[in-house]
C-alpha cells in the first residue's frame, strides 16, 4: 500500500471529472428544469412548481409506464429464469463441449437489440412461415398490434438475449455444489423432489439471487426493441419508462415535462429494486437458503 | 450429478436441440440475407439465393439513393474502438488507484462510484444531451464518446480483480523505483489479461449496439452509427426486407468473429467474475 495523496488522486481523477460533468450536474440540472416548461429550443421559460409532476402523474402515458415495467417483469423474468436454469440444468458438468455450449448459448448476447428485433419483426410478418404454419389450424393473430402479445413478445427477445448469459452464472452455481453432498443423501434415501427443494435449491440460490436481482434490473431499462417494434404501442401496451421519456423529450421536445417524468422513474425504479430485493432476500432467509 | 450414460447421451441431444434454437434467429438472419427476394420472411429455411440484397445495400437500392452503409460501419468501429480504449484506460487507472492506493478520501470514492453504478441513469439523460449540446459538440463524433469515455462497470471489475493480485508485487517494483503508471501497465495490467478480455468484450459490445444515445446527439447521415443507419432505415415502415438483413449481419458478425476470436481467454475471464 502507498501512502501518496496526490497520486491517488491523480488516479482516481478521471473518475471525479466524470463524476462531475456527467452526473452531479446533469443532477442538478434535471431537477432544476423539472419545475420548468422549458421546450428544448426557446430562449424563454417560466417556472411551474410541481405543476409538470401533477400533470405527468395523470398522463395515460407516465401511467402506462408505471404498469408496464410490472406487467414486462412478470413476464420476462419467469421465461428468463426458465430457459437459463433449462440450460445450465442440461450443460454443467458436461464432460465434453461444455466450453462450446457455453459460448453458442452466448451468442445472442452480442445481437443488437435493433438486430433482434427486425429479426423476430421478419419472422412475425404477415406471411412468414410461422403465421402461415398457424394459419392452417385457423389461429390469426397479428403479433404486435396486440396488447398482449406485443409485450410477449418484446419479452422473449430480450430473454433470448439474457438466456445465455444468466445460464453462465447458473452453471456456475451448480457447479460449485460439491458431489458428496448428493451422496450423502442418496445414501439416506433422499427422493428427487426432496433433493431438488431441500439441496439444489438452497446450495443454488446465491447463483438464483444474482441472476434474479439482474433480470428485474433489465426490465427498468427497456427501450431499443420497443422504439423499434412498437413505438411503445398499441395504445400504449409497451410504453416503457425510456420510451416515454424520449418521446417527450425529443419528439415533443418537452424537456421541463420530460426531465420531471424521469425523476418519476427514477425514484420508482430505485424504489421498486429496493423492494423487490428486501422482499427476496426475506424469502430466501424464511426458507433457510441464505 | 452426472448420471448414467443414457442420461448423458439424452442431455447431449437436449443441449444440441437447444442450441439450434438459440442460435436459430442468426442462421434465419443469415439465410435470408442471401434469400431470393420472394422467399424472404416467407419460408423459414430460403431454398433459393441471391447476392442482390447485398448488391442493393452497397448500391443504394432502387431508389438511386447511395445511402452510406460503409461510412456508417466505419463510423461504428471509430465510436466504439475510442469510447470502448478511454473506457478501459480511465477503468484500469481508476480502479488501481481504489485497489492498490491508500489514500484520504478513498473509501468516498469508492462509495460514490458504488452509488453511481446503482443510481437510475435515465435521469441524466436530458441534461447530459443539453451539456453536450452547450459545448458545441452536437452533431459530432466526440458527442458519442465523451459521455462514454469512462465505465463504472470496468471500474467495479478492475478493483475487484486488482484486490486480488498480493501487494509484494507492487512494492517490490516499488524499491525498484517504478512509478505508479509503470507498475500499473508493466506489471498489473500483464496479470489481468483475462479480466481485460471479458472487460473490453462486454464494453465494445455494449457500446457497438448502443441506439439511443447515438441516435439523439448526431443528426448528419455521414456520422450515424451502423446500428442508428439501421433502425432508422427500416423503422416501423421500412420495405426491403432482404437487405434489411443484409445490413443487420453487417452488424452483427463482426461482434461475433470478435467475440469467438477471444473465447478462450473470454471463458477464463469469465471463471473470475462468476466467483
Amino acid at each position: 500500500m502507498m501512502k501518496r495523496n496526490g497520486t491517488g488522486w491523480l488516479f482516481a481523477s478521471p473518475y471525479l471529472l466524470y463524476a462531475v460533468i456527467f452526473f452531479a450536474i446533469p443532477l442538478i440540472w434535471s431537477m432544476y428544469l423539472s419545475f420548468t416548461d422549458w421546450n428544448l429550443i426557446s430562449p424563454v421559460y417560466y417556472f411551474k412548481g410541481f405543476d409538470n409532476f401533477i400533470e405527468a402523474v395523470k398522463h395515460p402515458g407516465v401511467q402506462a409506464a408505471f404498469f408496464v415495467t410490472f406487467k414486462f417483469m412478470a413476464a420476462f423474468v419467469p421465461m428468463v429464469i426458465a430457459s437459463s436454469l433449462l440450460v445450465a440444468l442440461v450443460i454443467h458438468g458436461l464432460p465434453k463441449f461444455k466450453g462450446l455450449f457455453l459460448i453458442g448459448f452466448f451468442l445472442p448476447y452480442l445481437a443488437s437489440g435493433v438486430v433482434s428485433s427486425l429479426i423476430v419483426k421478419g419472422l412475425l410478418s404477415h406471411n412468414s412461415a410461422f403465421n402461415v404454419f398457424l394459419r392452417k389450424f385457423g389461429i390469426e393473430v397479428d403479433w404486435l398490434s396486440t396488447p398482449l402479445s406485443a409485450l410477449l413478445v418484446v419479452a422473449a427477445i430480450i430473454a433470448w438475449k439474457f438466456t445465455g448469459y444468466y445460464a453462465l452464472i447458473l452453471t456456475a452455481g451448480f457447479e460449485s455444489i460439491s458431489k458428496d453432498v448428493y451422496e450423502a443423501a442418496a445414501i439416506d434415501g433422499v427422493t428427487p423432489s426432496q433433493r431438488f427443494w431441500k439441496i439444489t435449491l438452497p446450495l443454488l440460490y446465491p447463483a438464483l439471487f444474482t441472476v434474479l436481482i439482474l433480470s428485474i434490473g433489465v426490465s427498468f431499462g427497456i427501450f431499443t426493441e420497443v422504439y423499434q417494434l412498437t413505438g411503445g404501442g398499441p395504445n400504449y401496451a409497451t410504453n416503457t419508462w425510456q420510451m416515454e421519456i424520449f418521446k417527450q423529450a425529443f419528439t415533443n421536445l418537452s424537456a421541463g415535462y420530460a426531465s420531471a417524468v424521469a425523476i418519476i422513474a427514477s425514484v420508482v425504479t430505485f424504489a421498486s429494486i429496493l423492494v423487490i430485493r428486501k422482499l427476496l432476500e426475506m424469502w430466501g432467509k424464511r426458507n433457510g437458503w441464505v | 450429478m452426472v448420471g448414467s450414460k443414457k442420461g448423458l447421451t439424452f442431455r447431449y441431444l437436449i443441449a444440441f436441440a437447444l442450441l439450434i434454437v438459440m442460435v436459430f434467429p442468426y442462421l434465419y438472419m443469415v439465410l435470408n440475407s442471401f434469400a431470393d427476394w420472394t422467399q424472404v420472411d416467407n419460408k423459414l429455411v430460403p431454398t433459393e439465393f441471391t447476392m442482390r440484397s447485398y448488391e442493393w445495400l452497397f448500391s443504394g437500392g432502387e431508389a438511386g439513393i447511395a445511402r452510406p452503409w460503409l461510412k456508417a460501419f466505419f463510423n461504428s468501429v471509430i465510436v466504439s474502438t475510442a469510447s470502448t480504449a478511454l473506457m478501459m484506460v480511465t477503468g484500469a487507472m481508476v480502479a488501481f488507484a481504489l485497489a492498490k492506493m491508500n489514500f484520504k478520501g478513498r473509501d468516498f470514492i469508492n462509495n460514490a462510484v458504488l452509488f453511481q453504478m446503482f443510481f437510475p441513469a435515465i435521469i441524466l439523460l436530458i441534461p447530459t444531451f443539453l451539456i453536450i449540446q452547450n459545448a458545441g459538440l452536437y452533431d459530432t463524433y466526440t458527442a458519442m464518446i465523451l459521455p462514454k469515455a469512462m465505465s463504472l462497470w470496468a471500474v467495479f471489475m478492475y478493483t475487484n480483480f486488482f484486490r486480488a493480485i498480493p501487494d509484494t508485487f507492487i512494492e517490490a517494483a516499488k524499491l525498484d523505483g517504478a512509478s505508479n503508471f509503470q507498475i500499473l501497465y508493466k506489471i498489473v495490467l500483464p496479470m489481468s489479461k483475462s479480466i481485460t478480455t471479458v472487460v473490453f468484450l462486454f464494453l465494445f459490445m455494449e457500446r457497438w449496439t448502443e441506439l439511443l444515445w447515438d441516435m439523439i446527439v448526431v443528426r448528419s447521415d455521414g456520422l450515424l452509427t451502423l446500428n442508428v443507419l439501421l433502425s432508422q432505415m427500416f423503422g416501423p415502415y421500412g420495405g426491403y426486407p432482404g437487405p434489411m438483413y443484409a445490413a443487420s449481419v453487417l452488424l452483427t458478425v463482426p461482434i461475433i468473429i470478435l467475440f469467438l476470436f477471444f473465447s478462450k481467454q473470454f471463458k477464463e475471464g469469465m471463471q473470475f467474475t462468476l466467483k
